[in-house]
């Protein structure tokens, strides 16, 4: 009886419950097509993620090539460093573990911090380096932390390392982190994260032959990042060896010589372009760059006043000043518009076009000869040249001469330098041409701009009377001690067509100007014949004002503002070496530049030539 | 002590399908969790055994006699859930254990059961058709308070798992439209000022990630992410029992608990999901099948509302791997490692066992 009245009375409430049941079997099989959707149609895309968890790629570092100078003395080389690296995943409490590492590795705990909150968008199982070029000491002290840091892991990787510091520093150039940018080139789309790169010098010159390839290990990795299986590996290669055509004992010398002053000194094979000693000062240790943080010693360099970072000898602009007068004198002669009977006189001072020009010497050189104008420096022998030669032609002789173009020398970041011509005024200046110019850029003043490199190969051109070569670096590439490709002998060529008996001429008076108690003498070696040209010379920076180089054209400040040049040859016959000395505030050419270059020839001589 | 005639109607059916679904689980529990220390596998083993016996033990006491006693149950379930907001013990950041002497235990677990028989026991006093609103918020009232208590610990998975209970025995019950209106406001209020005072901040990270996980891949995204790379890389027929590399090289999180589910997935892949989706949809269809068979009202709100308790759970947690649904720590029933859930599952089976087998008895 019961049970027909509670029956009757549950039918409401069992069909409510068949409807639920309804809704559950939609719900099967809505579930049934989202695990379709998931598993079938979108498998490929989640295998691949599930793929790269588990997959992990490390670069294994490669070494790059050494680089060795002439005589196998390495000036680049790679040493053994230690990193260490920080996997968040692996703190039990972040705070605390910063805390523990700040302390260990001397490192303030904010700029730790501010180091790992840059990679915050990086998986937390991937290795922050927190500090790189590890003391053994501190080795020794993570080391010995292991169990209680499971977070910390150190790395070893070959570090650049530049043995004798500064020395050549503006040669061999330096490494830096590649960033985000350039990791965009196409040139560097291969390179690991943080790999480093040539930024200057021979360093970046030579980029492709120096950089090994990283080898490529994958493994197995769990969630924390711990490698569990080595799937494969392929082996790192060492990158090429290069020898460079620098002599370690000629550039030790000049970057002594160079001490304490600002300037650069270029030493040169005048028949190859060899280029054996070339030094900028002054310089900084390259070592210290090489590192993925910008520490405040680099941004010091960078901010100096004094310009460290910059190559003198290949990116410094200077006024050629009187070493200009070879050109013109080689103009003249091949112009005929003088010879060796040609004479001026010289009485400290002349007026050209209404204007007055003086010599440096006020009291005068009185009747000056062709040959006694270059021994003597004389500005109104040349001023009377000049004007007779005009602009067009002063230009035309200066570019073949091997100015206002790159000399070719195998570093990156040459500067051309200036040689004006009315057209380049006009077009640069909107002002036309005075000819009161033309008297200045006669003595190597003016817009005439160049650098020491190319007043080293100007000379080598003259040494070979006529016969162009190319400065460089350059001397061989080999791997695994197998020569490779050897450049040491770049054909050179006929590339003025001036008569070889023009460029005697000159030398004569260059050979007078340091044998014959000319402007050179300082310079002399008894016995090897050097030919030389001296100038003294304002300098003309880059970013040089108009106003600027009015002032320094006032004599009170012409002393103290004046650059030192020697540049010269020897011996005078089957030439050997081109030095060029330049000593920025070095006074006269004569008594600051050539003693330096005098050291240099005996060096030179004392090695190489008997 | 117990009639033979009630042993002739257990139903045996519904405890193999129960133990079918245990061991599937328990299959993967062993699969995710064999390589760390724990012996989870061993440990569920031994859950099943204890759940087992208690099933039976359980069936001795006539459910009525529950159904009778069900307030004091309640009040006690209450005690013991402000107990262990004072003295419980953390985990997974939440205070939802209670240390006995030998054992640990959720009470937030053994109050399900409670709160269904105080609903049956509640309810099966309504004979109208439709209940009224005011029946509706007074029944509603009841279940409030573990909820509240279950959220402070906070456990919001547990806690959101009593409302479908109460909502079903509703439903159930029978609703109007305007009574219907009346508790939806109420929830939506109650809602808005959780959202805003009650929620954490991580709870409401893992809600508002759950429309876009691919955003913010290690935060909380994180686990919804790998989870779905998990079913996904597994592909029509799985990488093999043991081979997951997202399970056994721990990138799934909660592999032998919550996520028990992304590991059948990704070892035995979409045939071993519909494998096991079809295993419990059996296990399920046997429950709904057995609504109604009772000898009284009580009973079929009690097998009703366990049948709803254990789906309302499964779909949350299966919704929850494959990305649909915020990670509320709703375990798998039956499936996911862990006691508390286990126990209470059976207890709830065995409660519909109850029903079932007495139901030619009448008083």
């Amino acid at each position: 009886m019961k049970q027909e009245k509670i029956y009757e009375d549950l039918y409401p409430i069992l069909r409510r419950a068949r409807l639920i049941f309804v809704f559950v079997v939609v719900f099967f099989i809505f579930l049934i097509l989202n695990f379709w959707k998931v598993q079938i149609l979108d498998h490929e895309k989640y295998w691949a993620r599930s793929e790269a968890n588990r997959m992990r790629e490390i670069a294994l570092p490669y070494q790059r090539g050494l680089i060795i100078d002439r005589e196998g003395i390495i000036l680049a080389n790679n040493e053994a460093s230690f990193r260490v690296s920080l996997i968040r995943e692996n703190c039990d409490d972040y705070d605390k573990s910063c805390r523990k590492i700040a302390r260990l590795l001397n490192i303030e705990e904010p700029v730790l911090k501010e180091r790992i909150g840059k990679y915050a968008s990086v998986p937390l199982f991937k290795p922050i380096v927190i500090k790189e070029n590890l003391s053994l000491e501190e080795v020794a002290m993570i080391e010995a932390r292991k169990l209680e840091l499971p977070e910390l892991i150190l790395q070893s990787e070959p570090k650049r390392f530049y043995p004798f510091g500064s020395l050549a520093a503006h040669i061999i150039g330096y490494l830096q982190e590649l960033s985000p940018e350039e990791m965009k080139k196409d040139i560097f789309r291969e390179r690991p994260l943080g790999d480093l790169v040539g930024k200057t010098g021979i360093e970046k010159q030579y980029e492709t032959a120096l950089v090994g390839d990283h080898g490529l290990l994958v493994e197995v990795v769990d969630s924390l990042g711990r490698g569990r299986e080595e799937v494969a590996r392929s082996a790192a290669l060492k990158g090429q060896d290069l020898t460079i055509t620098l002599d370690f004992d000629i550039q030790k010398e000049v970057e002594e010589l160079l001490q304490e002053r600002e300037g650069a000194i270029i030493v040169m094979d005048v028949r190859t372009g060899e280029i054996l000693a070339l030094a900028s000062y002054p310089n900084y240790d390259p070592n210290k760059f090489i590192s993925r943080f910008t520490s405040e010693e680099w941004l010091d360099l960078v901010n100096s006043p004094e310009f460290p970072l910059e190559n003198r000898a290949i990116r410094g602009l200077y006024s050629p000043g009187s070493v200009f007068k070879l050109a013109m004198a080689l103009g003249a002669l091949d112009l005929e518009i003088a010879n060796e009977e040609t004479t001026f006189i010289c009485r400290g001072e002349t007026t050209i076009y209404n204007h007055p020009f003086s010599c440096w010497r006020e009291e005068g050189h009185g009747e000056m000869g062709f040959y006694d104008a270059i021994r003597h420096s004389c500005n109104i022998y040349f001023y009377n040249l000049g004007k007779e030669m005009g602009i067009e032609e002063i230009s035309r002789y200066a570019r073949m001469l091997g100015f206002g173009a790159p000399t070719g020398i195998d570093l990156p970041g040459e500067y051309v330098g200036l040689v004006p011509d009315p057209q380049w005024k006009e077009e640069n200046k909107n002002e036309p041409w005075q000819k009161g110019e033309t008297i200045s850029v006669s003595i190597g003043q003016s817009f005439l701009l160049v650098t020491p490199i190319q007043i080293a190969t100007h000379t080598a051109l003259i040494a070979n009377r006529g016969i162009r070569v190319t400065p460089h670096l350059f001397g061989s590439l080999s791997s695994n001690g197998v020569e490779r490709e050897n450049r040491s002998n770049i054909p050179s060529s006929r590339a003025v067509n001036i008569d070889p008996s023009i460029f005697e001429q000159v030398i004569q008076g260059m050979w007078q100007a340091v044998n014959d108690q000319g402007t050179g003498w300082a310079a002399m070696v008894s016995g090897y014949d050097v030919c030389g040209k001296t100038g003294s010379t304002q300098l003309v920076s880059k970013d040089r004002s108009e106003e600027e180089a009015k002032e320094e054209g006032e004599e009170e400040e012409e002393e103290m503002k004046t650059h030192s040049w020697f540049t010269g040859f020897a011996p005078r016959d089957n030439p050997e070496i081109v030095v060029t000395v330049l000593v920025e505030y070095g006074g006269m050419g004569g008594t600051t530049a050539a003693p330096l270059a005098r050291k240099l020839f005996n060096l030179y001589r004392k090695k190489y030539d008997r | 002590m117990i009639d033979r005639s009630l042993v002739r109607h257990i139903d045996w059916i519904l405890i193999s399908l129960l133990l079918l679904n245990s061991l599937v689980g328990l299959a993967f529990i062993y699969s995710s969790s064999h390589y760390m220390p724990g012996n989870y596998y061993l440990k569920q083993m031994a859950w099943i055994a204890v759940g087992m016996l208690a099933l039976f033990l359980f069936l001795m006491v006539d459910y009525k006699a529950l159904v009778s006693f069900s307030f004091y149950f309640y009040i006690l379930a209450l005690v013991a859930l402000v107990g262990v907001l004072f003295f419980g013990r953390i985990v997974a950041g939440a205070k939802s254990w209670l240390r006995l002497s030998f054992f640990q235990f959720q009470p937030s677990e053994l109050t399900k059961i409670f709160l269904i028989l105080l609903l049956a026991s509640v309810f099966s006093k309504f004979r109208q058709d439709h209940i009224s609103w005011k029946k509706g918020l007074l029944s509603g009232a009841l279940t409030v308070g573990p909820v509240i208590l279950v959220a402070m610990q906070p456990d919001l998975g547990t806690a959101l798992s009593y409302i479908p209970i109460f909502l079903a025995a509703l439903i159930l019950a029978g609703i109007n439209m305007k009574t219907f209106v009346y508790i939806m406001i109420v929830t939506m209020v109650i809602g808005v000022i959780g959202w805003n005072f009650g929620l954490k901040d991580y709870q409401k990270d893992r809600l508002t990630t759950l429309i876009s996980p691919s955003n913010d891949p290690l935060g909380s995204g994180y686990h919804i992410l790998q989870s779905k790379i998990a079913i996904g890389s597994g592909g029509f027929l799985g990488k093999g029992f043991r081979k997951g590399t997202q399970s056994q090289l721990r990138f799934l999180p909660a592999r032998h608990t919550d996520f028990v589910f992304s590991v059948i997935g990704e070892e035995f892949g979409f045939l071993g999901v519909t494998l096991s989706l079809m295993c419990y949809f059996f296990f399920l269809y046997r429950l709904y099948q057995s609504v109604g068979l009772s000898s009284d009202r009580a009973g079929v709100y009690i097998v009703f509302l366990v049948a709803v308790l254990i789906t309302f759970q499964f779909f949350i947690n299966v919704m929850m791997v494959i990305g649909l649904f915020p990670i509320t720590g709703t375990p798998l029933p039956l499936l996911s490692y862990g006691g508390s859930s286990l126990l209470t599952n059976y207890l709830g089976v065995s409660l519909v066992l109850n029903v079932k087998m007495r139901r030619f008895v009448f008083v």
